[in-house]
């Protein structure tokens, strides 16, 4: 997931014009861009074009991205999340002609923009009240109360690789559901 | 980030294998033609490549008001980066790699700062850029064949090339931290690997900054201890003449121990922030810390 502190190192490195910084936060990130993509646009050829172009951006304008403001991670994901919508929305063709290409565009702000919207926060929370108590409880302890695998492991008296593996269930099983919600 | 949204992002993630991610050799092909990475050179030229990079990246979110903005010395952005490719041009000069614009009348900086901005003026801005960063390209690779220790002259008295490529990187970042505040974007300090050889050269001038400022060094001495990524301990004899040189990690004594920041120490050097304001950390003489900072900024011009 990285850390803070990652981030600003792989962003000085990326203004500097280091590729190879751009490569690893490829390796890091590209299945979580690239799978919001897919979720939105239901198109495997259009989320690999959109994945390509959230991680150009930041290549091109990096400095649209401040370290002190958010994380890498929700930045990526934010503009993932805008252009798949855009796209299915059609506005991307409209854009193009009208303006023409996105030169001088400012980055989303992450403070502003979100990944989700309140309808779709719901369904995600509903999702959760139906995974199995185990899952839940410890999806629950490690999202909402903050606590690390760790800590989340303490409190059930479990060892740490059995929750880490639960919540790891836990997940792949509400990246379901929701598809079958049709959130995106 | 709310945790609803974290948790989706996860299960997102979670839920999409590595083997269905499409694969990164077509993104890097992209990149480099979207935008230009930092050149290969020479390693004592790398933290140059890498400021040159960091410029353009300012450059590449400017907006047209940006680049008719005065930024420093009365300046726009436009003449500031004719600035640059003016001064990058006398050190390619100097090595015998090609000078871009117009012919070279003279060898001083700021008549070639005035030749090369009257020559960008009747130019678009993205010409302006183009031309200031293939000088620091043909510059980058034409160092590759050149020896450090090839006497070079910038700012007219020579020292060698290495220490010229190590003050080009200081006042591209300089300036490129002047234009990035005036477009409202922040730029993050080089990579360690980068600031470090730039901190080194800022504390092998400071003998020299007391000499340019008349300061009595009397053959004392100071430590410098630069906090940060890239920082590092320098035992500073403060006369150009003494014998001992300027080192990094030397033992031996000295009459006051300066602790400062190395990226406020680098911008300190380079003209921006006040001594007097600088938050600084000293033992020892404070008079004579005084006097050093005081003197730091001697070199930084335009």
């Amino acid at each position: 997931m990285g850390h803070p502190g990652d981030d600003a190192l792989l962003h000085q490195r990326v203004v500097s014009g280091d590729e190879s910084a751009l490569a690893e936060l490829y390796d890091r990130l590209a299945p979580l861009v690239f799978g919001l993509c897919v979720r939105v646009t239901r198109d495997r050829a259009i989320a690999e074009d959109l994945t390509q172009e959230v991680f150009l951006t930041f290549w091109e304008r990096p400095l649209a991205f401040d370290p002190a403001r958010g994380t890498l991670r929700a930045w990526l994901a934010t503009i993932a999340h805008r252009r798949s919508v855009d796209h299915v929305r059609g506005e991307e063709r409209k854009k193009a002609s009208q303006l023409g290409p996105r030169l001088f565009e400012r980055e989303p702000d992450p403070v502003e923009d979100t990944v989700l919207d309140a309808e779709d926060s719901v369904r995600v929370r509903e999702a959760v009240r139906s995974l199995p108590t185990e899952q839940r409880e410890a999806l629950e302890m490690a999202y909402w109360g903050g606590r690390t695998y760790r800590q989340v492991a303490e409190s059930l008296g479990l060892p740490e690789g059995t929750v880490k593996s639960r919540i790891r269930q836990a997940l792949r099983q509400l990246a379901g559901m929701l598809a079958e919600e049709g959130v995106r | 980030m709310n945790p609803v949204e974290r948790l989706y992002l996860d299960a997102l993630e979670e839920a999409t294998g590595r083997d269905e991610v499409p694969p990164p050799a077509p993104l890097l092909g992209v990149a480099r033609a979207r935008r230009r990475p930092a050149t290969a050179t020479v390693a004592w030229a790398a933290p140059y490549a890498g400021r040159v990079a960091a410029m353009d990246a300012v450059l590449a979110s400017a907006s047209a008001g940006d680049w008719a903005s005065t930024v420093v010395e009365g300046w726009t952005l436009q003449q500031l980066v004719a600035h640059l490719t003016a001064k990058d041009g006398l050190v390619a000069d100097d090595v015998g790699a090609p000078v871009l614009g117009p012919p070279m009348c003279g060898r001083d900086a700021l008549e070639r700062t005035a030749e090369m901005q009257a020559y960008e003026d009747a130019r678009t801005p993205e010409e302006t850029r183009e031309t200031w960063r293939e000088q620091a390209e043909v510059l980058c690779r034409h160092l590759t064949r050149v020896a450090p220790d090839t006497p070079s002259s910038p700012d007219g008295l020579p020292v060698p090339v290495r220490d010229a490529m190590l003050g080009r990187s200081l006042e591209t970042w300089v300036h490129s931290d002047d234009a990035a505040r005036t477009a409202e974007l922040r730029l993050p300090p080089p990579v360690a690997g980068h600031l470090h050889p730039m901190a080194d050269l800022c504390a092998r001038l400071l003998p020299w900054t007391m000499l340019a400022t008349g300061a009595d060094a009397g053959g004392r001495t100071v430590r410098v201890t630069l906090t940060g990524p890239g920082g590092g301990t320098w035992l500073v004899p403060l006369s150009v003449d003494d014998p001992r040189r300027v080192r990094e990690d030397a033992p031996g004594d000295a009459q006051a121990h300066i602790v400062t920041d190395v990226v406020d120490f680098c911008f300190l050097l380079g003209g921006r922030g006040a001594p007097e304001t600088l938050p600084a950390e000293i033992e020892g003489d404070a008079g004579l810390a005084r006097e050093v900072l005081v003197a730091a900024p001697a070199f930084s011009g335009p």
